[in-house]
């Protein structure tokens, strides 16, 4: 009776809008940057010294320690080398553990993204918000790390301050990215799988430690797949000052790559939205 | 005036299962509706609908006016909802919650503060306002989300169960609040499974069952109809058995009804009642009206919490 029934009236169901669902940034937005600002302030002491405490140690170890045996990579130190590349991680892992575990537990936890779309907010305007706060996290954290290696001795050109662009980049990307995660994930593992699978090998992978050119050619296509890559590369250029027409194809390739993941958070977030 | 909430044939189905099997009503502006039924009766899926959570599968819904398939945005600007779980942020304080909420409507700082500040004295949380949620007791949290409810100035609001779990002076306060509201011109739509909520507040109800509206009417109206105004329940016993008790019961009886070691009989007529109960010289028995409870035990044969 019931199929009977619905059948006439299915031409009244929406028509499938031809929309590219991309993040909107809105009045309404800076709303959910401020719910993430807010949010941020009441922890800020313990998540800074994390996101911060680690690549720390991590230079410190690595640069002074394995650096002992490890004198030059080519015309620079070890430490030097490492140092813009580290700076890309920390930015990345600020914005993607940030955007994972918070975003998952508003999904499925507390419920205030459900919240958020029960107002007149459209799913790309949440998307778009929670853009601009990874963007400021990036920055942030970011610029925190750049003080250190200026405190190192290991900035050596104004072009450093480029680099508040690249962190720019890299929180649009990495937010994107998580929130496609965040989106499809059914649980905590699912979130494991992303960090162990993706996030860490990239990180052993881009170049941060080694010259990516000493690896075999169709290793080094593969990594040009890989975003950290470019940011570190972009990164080690600005702080060097050896800044030359490749920084831009890095640009390019970064700014492609994140057209190609906006499409996708919008989408996703409202399909899971609507099955909760 | 154009009615607040109006569905023809509405359903909803959720792979082979149909939670909500075309159902038709409509909600007048500026009343109290309430939506009754056991857990699983479709309710939760009705108001997602009509709040714009997900689109029917059939049928055509239109609220304020606005149909939900193609004016979602639209609609959601004019509703407010309170869903079953709170949904606050538990870190933040209860005044960023509601200045937050403001906020995604599209109003400016200001004018969010100053909402939030009203409406949360109206609920009573004034002295509240700059305390973290989690510090906050259940009835409190529920008040919380009526307020924030309130922040866009809604001209429906949707409640889902609000008072599950709640102490009576929460309750109390909560619908005295829920009918100031409706004295301001509101439009209150919610859904319990509390019989004593559903006289209190609403002005007209349907009972849900099996995705399906099966009675609309006053709760008075509903009472009345199906089970008269009296109530007697007589506790049964080795001795007291229903087929003992049946020669002695009167005619005109509206209804008798065995839950557990209960039995409910039903008139119009208190005296009627009393006298069968006094021919069979048992004590233990009761007389009180009749209420929605009784309704909704005759209506679908079991207890709504069932």
């Amino acid at each position: 009776m019931q199929q009977a029934q619905s059948l006439p009236q299915s031409a009244a169901r929406p028509q499938v809008r031809r929309r590219l669902h991309l993040p909107r940034f809105t009045r309404r937005s800076t709303a959910v940057w401020l719910h993430e600002f807010l949010s941020w302030r009441r922890f800020y002491k313990s998540s800074v010294l994390l996101n911060f405490g680690e690549p720390v140690l991590n230079l410190i170890a690595l640069g002074w320690g394995l650096g002992a045996y490890i004198s030059q990579m080519g015309e620079v130190s070890f430490l030097q080398f490492i140092g813009p590349g580290l700076l890309a991680v920390t930015a990345m892992n600020s914005v993607t553990f940030d955007i994972c575990y918070e975003g998952f537990d508003r999904l499925h936890r507390t419920g205030l993204y459900t919240a958020m779309t029960s107002t007149s907010m459209e799913v790309e305007e949440v998307v778009g918000g929670q853009m601009l706060w990874s963007m400021t996290r990036s920055v942030l954290y970011g610029s925190i790390f750049l003080f250190v290696l200026l405190l190192f001795g290991l900035i050596e050109s104004a072009w450093s301050f480029g680099i508040i662009v690249t962190l720019m980049l890299n929180g649009a990307l990495f937010s994107l990215a998580g929130l496609i995660v965040v989106s499809v994930a059914k649980n905590y593992e699912h979130l494991f799988y992303y960090f162990s699978l993706i996030i860490t090998p990239m990180f052993m992978f881009s170049g941060v430690f080694f010259p990516v050119e000493r690896l075999p050619v169709f290793l080094q296509w593969f990594i040009q797949a890989l975003p950290l890559y470019h940011f570190v590369e972009m990164n080690r250029a600005l702080v060097s000052g050896q800044v030359d027409a490749s920084i831009l194809g890095h640009v390019a390739i970064v700014l492609a790559m994140i057209m190609v993941l906006a499409l996708f958070p919008a989408r996703l977030l409202r399909k899971t939205l609507q099955r909760l | 005036m154009n009615p607040a909430v109006q569905a023809i044939g509405l359903t909803k189905r959720f792979g082979s299962f149909t939670a909500v099997a075309g159902i038709d009503f409509d909600v007048p502006a500026g009343i109290c509706f309430g939506i009754l039924g056991p857990n699983g009766a479709g309710k939760t899926t009705t108001i997602r609908m009509i709040s714009c959570r997900f689109p029917p599968d059939g049928g055509s819904l239109h609220v304020l006016g606005m149909d939900v398939t193609t004016q979602a945005q639209a609609i959601k600007a004019r509703l407010g909802l309170v869903p079953q779980e709170n949904n606050l942020d538990e870190d933040l304080t209860l005044l960023e919650n509601l200045e937050l909420y403001g906020r995604y409507f599209g109003l400016e700082g200001r004018e969010a503060r100053r909402r939030a500040l009203e409406y949360l004295d109206f609920m009573h949380l004034s002295n509240r306002a700059k305390d973290q949620v989690k510090a906050l007791s259940g009835g409190m949290k529920r008040r919380a989300m009526i307020a924030r409810a309130m922040i866009n100035q809604p001209d429906l609001i949707i409640l889902d169960e609000p008072t599950t779990g709640l102490d009576p002076q929460s309750r109390v306060l909560l619908w005295d609040r829920l009918r100031d509201l409706k004295g301001q011109g509101v439009t209150l739509l919610l859904t319990t499974h509390y019989m004593d909520e559903a006289q209190r507040l609403c002005d007209e109800l349907v009972i849900m069952h099996e995705g399906q509206i099966i009675d609309r009417a006053s709760p008075q109206q509903l009472v009345e109809r199906h089970v008269g105004r009296w109530a007697a329940e007589i506790q049964l016993t080795e001795m007291v058995t229903v087929a003992a008790l049946k020669n002695l019961l009167p005619t005109g009886l509206r209804h008798w009804e065995q839950t557990g070691s209960i039995l409910h009989l039903y008139a119009d007529d208190d005296e009627l009642l009393v006298a069968a109960l006094q021919r069979t010289q048992h004590s233990g028995y009761q007389i009180r009206p009749a209420n929605l409870e009784d309704v909704f035990l005759v209506r679908t044969g079991r207890e709504i919490d069932e």
